[in-house]
């Protein structure tokens, strides 16, 4: 009985499991328990570099000080024990049980990609851009819980109970326990959100990557992995051999390829998966704290490291042409309908870490990730599509769980005034102004409380047209008048965004 | 490779004694030699083709046999009366308005049956608070849902389909809790639940989804608010049946007296309660300033559609002539019209 493995995984699929809750409690009216935001705020990467780009003092730093110290002490029990990602690469990797070995040189040669990409989004958010999105294992991995596995989940659900009901007629006890259900944890509305493919392959692409070499991506790519690696090996819990007779078998199962054939460790690769207490034939191979009495002397340093010219030179060729990636400036590039509250486009591109909680928690489902609307360091950002949903008038729940304030935490009555944009009529499609006809669905549905739409009567052939004049002073760009607007494909009224 | 797969072809004991070979155990035998071949890929596409074949026919029998109708030609015509034609209850209280009123009608016994299953279509659309007046009062909800059990109903059923978001609306109207506390069933409409409407006459509502809760039970009580719209002049009872249609339901404005009509029509309320205690009568139908309403007090009780309408025009001073709902009604001879032929009963509470 592998005690100590078994509590590994426990933690690992409890983990996952909050993790997984926490998204799916995302939600409206937000009453989970658990605020949202705190999955991120742990994340000393995303919390390191939003604060460094901005040059401001996150909230969330505190927390990320936290995991740092306790890193710092421990290691990068993170990586091994609670991340939800590392979690689902070890389970795909369970499922093919020939791997490709790297050689101990190989993979201490391989290990340093990841410290490249540290420095890179490092060096940028020194230079004002938050890049550590990209590659951030925590918000990659809440995308596609937040878009696509929840969305899929429930939809599968709902259908099924949808066809169960039709086809054998169950419209009484089964169809109010439906009900329930939707109006509980299933969701009055089930989501959906554009691209989400991209999001699944992307993170399929991480996944399957440890069927040729266990974690691949921890060892090979991970950014906060890296950082963690840079915290651990300073850490005070150490692996020590006690007695060995040098048969290499942990040095050969390690996943992280972190123990040289001598039986030796790198402290900061090893995430602390402690299958080598386990393999070692000898059983005398443990975790201790250093400086304990009794405990074994620092282990030797492990060659590779600091930093060589070359690399020098790699990172810094690399951060200044991903700086001159970013391209047109923010100022000049098209605007999107961003939610309530946000203002300044270059301070929100830093300050969100596209986590998606904004959108999952979105209550009309208008929030969707940006694809490269707004440049490429606008990617997975938040915009408004009002032809899916429109902004709630009285809602503000993407400021309340945005873990960064890139979307700031606004009142209800603050929020009522915060301007998303401005609405246009197209005369050119209107039924009042272009046919001549009685709608008015703009109008009555107009929010603010002295209605932002007035309505210009005007009589033609003998009877009253009530064409819709939008009053700029009053409208907020909630969208509501184009989600409702009845024609189609092109809506009559449009809003643009603000700014 | 996968050797467990493989299994020898072997009838064993049915080969021996030849002359028990009932219908049964041929059956028994034929299958044991089936379940016992190794599964070809050409054997398991041809198995998934049938199964999927089977599939879908069986789906289209169940459907055959236990879906419900698709399409509808509305609730059937009861002509309930009550006792008087209109009776409006003025008085501070809401939920005792709304209780007299339907006393003075001669009691819900009058339109409830023992067992029914009753709909209480309030008007609940807006993401605002009672105060707001751009809903159903919730005590006029809750007294009516109250009376309904009351009266022997085996289930009270109370839904709408809301112009904002589901379940802000359901939550700040005050309405959904409201009639909770009493017993109702309250529940978010499904789109996908629906009935397509016929008529016997032509109708421009002609195929339009309506929600079959609203139209298979057995009563139907109306409850509108009486208040501002920007194009109809008021929103009334006929205008609150809106709310049961789904589908694009902004196109029901384009000449929209003679569908609402039509609507109220198929629906057939057995009796219809306005809410006029707090009235909007300004920026309708959403609102959302207190300073446009104004306290009324009142509650109208009738069984004729129209003339309940029509009497809460004449509250607001407005001529039905200029609501195209009624206007449509009048020329068609829907319901009645004239208020001076009407019973009414006015109450001080």
């Amino acid at each position: 009985m592998r005690k100590l493995v078994f509590l590994r995984r426990i933690s690992q699929i409890l983990f996952l499991g909050f993790f997984i809750y926490v998204l799916w409690s995302t939600t409206y009216p937000l009453s989970g328990g658990i605020p949202p935001g705190v999955l991120f705020k742990l994340d000393p990467l995303l919390m390191l570099s939003t604060a460094l780009s901005e040059r401001t003092l996150v909230p969330g730093l505190s927390f990320a000080a936290l995991m740092t110290a306790v890193t710092f002490f421990l290691g990068r029990f993170f990586c091994g024990w609670m991340c939800p990602l590392g979690t689902v690469i070890d389970f795909f990797g369970s499922f093919r049980k020939k791997k490709r070995e790297l050689s101990y040189p190989q993979s201490q040669r391989l290990k340093n990609i990841k410290y490249l990409f540290l420095g890179v989004f490092f060096l940028l958010a020194v230079a004002g851009v938050q890049a550590a999105w990209v590659m951030d294992p925590i918000v990659t991995a809440a995308r596609v819980v937040s878009f696509n596995l929840i969305p899929s989940a429930t939809y599968a659900v709902d259908r099924g109970f949808v066809w169960l009901i039709q086809t054998f007629g169950l419209y009484g006890g089964f169809y109010d326990f439906y009900r329930d259900l939707k109006a509980g944890f299933l969701g009055v509305r089930i989501a959906f959100f554009a691209n989400a493919l991209v999001t699944f392959v992307y993170f399929l692409a991480i996944g399957f990557a440890s069927f040729g070499v266990a974690r691949l991506w921890c060892r090979l790519l991970c950014p906060l992995g890296a950082f963690y690696s840079l915290v651990a090996s300073f850490s005070q819990l150490e692996r020590k051999a006690e007695a060995c007779n040098g048969c290499g078998l942990c040095s050969r199962r390690c996943r992280m390829g972190a123990i040289n054939p001598k039986g030796e460790y790198d402290k900061g690769e090893c995430i602390l998966c402690l299958d080598c207490v386990y393999d070692c034939p000898e059983g005398k191979t443990r975790f201790v704290v250093r400086g304990v009495k009794g405990a074994a002397p620092a282990a030797p340093r492990t060659e590779g490291r600091g930093m060589t010219r070359r690399s020098f030179l790699w990172l810094m060729a690399s951060s200044l042409l991903s700086l001159g990636a970013c391209g047109v400036p923010v100022a000049n590039r098209p605007r999107v309908i961003r939610p309530p509250g946000v203002e300044e486009e270059n301070r929100f591109l830093n300050t969100c870490v596209r986590c998606g909680n904004c959108m999952k928690v979105c209550v009309t489902n208008g929030l969707q990730p940006v694809m490269l609307e707004s440049g490429w360091q606008g990617l997975w950002t938040p915009l408004l599509v009002p032809e899916i949903g429109y902004c709630e008038y009285n809602c503000h729940l993407c400021g309340q769980v945005c873990p960064t304030g890139a979307i700031p935490r606004l009142s209800r009555e603050e929020k009522k005034q915060a301007r998303l944009g401005l609405a246009r009529v197209d005369h050119a499609l209107c039924l009042a102004w272009a046919h001549k006809k009685q709608c008015i669905v703009c109008e009555e549905h107009c929010p603010v409380a002295d209605k932002a739409i007035k309505l210009d009567i005007a009589r033609i052939d003998g009877h009253d047209v009530y064409r819709p004049v939008v009053d700029a002073a009053l409208c907020v760009g909630c969208g509501i008048c184009q989600n409702k607007c009845p024609v189609s494909p092109q809506r009559a009224i449009r809003v643009e965004a603000a700014g | 490779m996968r050797k467990s797969f493989k299994r020898e072809v072997s009838p064993g004991s049915f080969h021996e004694g030849a002359e028990r070979k009932g219908a049964m155990e041929k059956f028994l035998y034929h299958l044991e030699i089936f379940l016992k071949k190794q599964m070809t890929r050409k054997g398991f596409l041809k198995v998934c083709c049938a199964a999927l074949l089977a599939f879908i026919a069986g789906n289209q029998f169940l459907k055959a046999a236990f879906a419900k109708s698709e399409v509808s030609s509305g609730r059937p015509k009861k002509g309930l009366k009550g006792a008087h034609d209109i009776v409006a209850v003025k008085g501070e209280d809401a939920y005792k308005n709304t209780v007299k009123a339907v006393e003075a009608m001669g009691g819900m016994g009058c339109f409830v049956k023992k067992g029914a299953v009753v709909v209480v279509k309030p008007n609940m659309a807006w993401d605002r608070s009672p105060r707001q007046a751009a809903n159903t009062e919730p005590a006029v909800v809750a007294a009516l849902v109250e009376m309904c059990y009351q009266a022997g109903a085996k289930r009270v059923n109370v839904f709408d389909i809301p112009c904002n978001e589901d379940r802000p609306v359901y939550e700040h109207t005050g309405i959904a809790a409201a009639a909770k506390e009493k017993g109702a069933f309250v529940y978010f409409a499904d789109h996908w639940n629906v009935v397509k409407a016929k008529f016997a006459y032509n109708s421009s509502m002609e195929g339009w989804p309506v929600l079959r809760d609203a139209v298979e039970c057995d009563t139907f009580i109306n409850v509108p608010v009486l208040k501002h719209h920007g194009y109809t002049k008021l929103t009334l009872s006929m205008k609150n049946l809106m709310g049961v249609c789904s589908g694009k339901r902004g196109l029901i404005h384009l000449d929209i007296g003679p569908k609402l009509v039509d609507m109220a029509d198929f629906i057939n309320p057995d009796l219809t309660v306005i809410d006029a205690t707090r009235v909007l009568v300004r920026n309708g139908p959403s609102g959302g300033n207190e300073a446009d309403v104004q306290v009324f007090n009142t509650v109208i009780a009738a069984t004729d559609p129209t003339l309940a309408d029509v009497y809460a025009c004449s509250l607001v001073k407005v001529d039905p002539v200029d609501i195209p709902y009624l206007k449509a009604a009048m020329a068609r001879g829907f319901g009645r019209s004239d208020l001076s032929k009407a019973d009414i009963l006015q109450v001080q509470a």
